[in-house]
């Protein structure tokens, strides 16, 4: 996080917090997005562009981004790198046969400067599925454990259901808040 | 160092010790996870779009009514943005973010032609909930554009620039909505996208919306909710809001790179009928 940043946070007074949600296509991150917010989840189709919501959540002003996971737009999530505090990677936990994908996508993220300052959280997602690998599984496959450069965390959730979404989110908060907001 | 940030749910690493600080679990979200809805409509709301010769084209193009924030002048960037009239604007060869939000009222005109979209910017979702029931109380889709089958769509060319919103008095009530909007876009990528939304009661500027989108993917869709509170409002402007039905209008500007490309109108009645 660069001076610049925190003087700009600052300066804004606001505690804003931009968050960008990225993963393979059909990890369920609209279906997280949705279920955080209290929306219907029943009826999801792929994202061909982005989903935004801004909330407060905390006290916190939040803008989470969504931005579609399918091959051919992977290339356009660098145009929403710019002013990301948190970024939140979601594992579709029972895809085991594109979890090489997803480690490669993920460690290619984590190379972007534009990314540098922002603290990762992993959704190891779909853990409501019989066949969902767990969350010391996933951690394992996307080397998370490797990872120096960024402050991390992966909790295990379900978007269909829920579960440790908001345990998620708020950790991921509690974590850019201590590094940015505090800062003085 | 490594600590383990909350429970056995969760694995964590973070080798700033200054960040190195147990997450709180409490302060659950009013809106709350797990409040699924069941997308239930209705609840007292009606609407009439276009308010021209072609209702059930449902080609809405404004935002959805964000009109509850009194608080004037509540966007940060008003401030120090010198005084602009619609007069000196329509003079201008492009218009900016920082002209519009310099207005000090509602628009007689249209600021830019249709002609202006070329990037094929088209609105085709709005809707708005609100936040404590899980009610959507207003929903619209616009059907895809039927360019295709070579058909004229509309001779107005101002359609679709123009919703009429109906609400009952209750609308005014609510503490907490999610506004949606749903857009798509032609085959050019944007870089900048940028919506100035301001609301009026009269002469009075209740809401001023600045929101950035950055860039869109060429050919997208994409949706953006606003979930908001309402501040309550004076029993007094409730009851004018009530009483002088579309006195309450809006504007909503929309920009790529710094250049107004569009500009839709809205209109809203709280009096509960037609």
């Amino acid at each position: 996080m660069g001076l610049l940043t925190i003087l700009k946070k600052m300066k804004h007074k606001e505690r804003e917090m931009r968050l960008l949600m990225l993963g393979l296509d059909n990890a369920g991150k609209t279906t997280i997005l949705k279920k955080f917010n209290g929306e219907d989840v029943s009826t999801i189709s792929p994202t061909l562009g982005f989903n935004i919501k801004t909330l407060e959540h905390r006290g916190f002003k939040l803008n989470i981004w969504d931005v579609g996971g399918q091959k051919s737009l992977r290339s356009y999530w660098r145009n929403y790198f710019e002013s990301t505090d948190g970024l939140v990677w979601v594992v579709d936990s029972a895809d085991r046969l594109r979890l090489e994908d997803c480690r490669r996508e993920l460690s290619a993220l984590l190379l972007e400067e534009r990314l540098a300052g922002a603290t990762l959280l992993v959704f190891a997602n779909k853990q409501d599925l019989p066949g969902a690998l767990s969350k010391d599984a996933i951690r394992e496959a996307m080397a998370l454990d490797d990872i120096k450069t960024h402050h991390w965390c992966i909790i295990g959730c379900s978007a269909v259901t829920g579960e440790n979404l908001l345990m998620g989110v708020d950790w991921l908060l509690d974590d850019i808040a201590a590094r940015i907001f505090t800062a003085d | 160092m490594s600590y383990s940030c909350t429970s056995r749910e969760a694995v964590c690493n973070n080798q700033d010790p200054s960040g190195a600080k147990k997450p709180s679990s409490n302060n659950p979200r009013s809106s709350g996870i797990g409040g699924d809805t069941d997308g239930g409509s209705g609840s007292g709301s009606s609407s009439s779009i276009g308010n021209s010769s072609r209702g059930n084209q449902a080609s809405s193009s404004a935002r959805p009514p964000v009109t509850m924030k009194v608080k004037k002048g509540c966007n940060s960037a008003d401030v120090g943005v010198p005084a602009t009239t619609e007069d000196d604007l329509l003079a201008n060869s492009t218009i900016t973010p920082e002209d519009v939000l310099g207005l000090q009222k509602i628009t007689e005109n249209y600021l830019c032609s249709p002609d202006e979209n070329v990037y094929n910017i088209d609105f085709t979702r709005f809707k708005i909930r609100d936040m404590e029931t899980g009610t959507v109380l207003f929903e619209i889709t616009k059907p895809p554009a039927t360019d295709k089958s070579g058909e004229k769509r509309d001779l107005d060319p101002n359609a679709g620039r123009f919703v009429r919103y109906q609400f009952t008095p209750a609308f005014l009530r609510l503490r907490q909505v999610g506004a949606t909007v749903e857009f798509t876009v032609g085959d050019m990528p944007i870089n900048n996208f940028r919506m100035i939304e301001r609301h009026y009661f009269r002469e009075q500027l209740l809401k001023s919306f600045d929101f950035e989108f950055g860039f869109c993917i060429p050919s997208s869709k994409n949706t953006c909710e606003h979930i908001y509170e309402f501040p309550p409002l004076s029993e007094d402007i409730m009851s004018e809001m009530i009483l002088h039905p579309y006195e309450t209008q809006s504007d909503s500007f929309y920009f790529v790179d710094n250049k107004l490309v569009m500009h839709n109108k809205a209109d809203y009645s709280y009096s509960g009928g037609p």
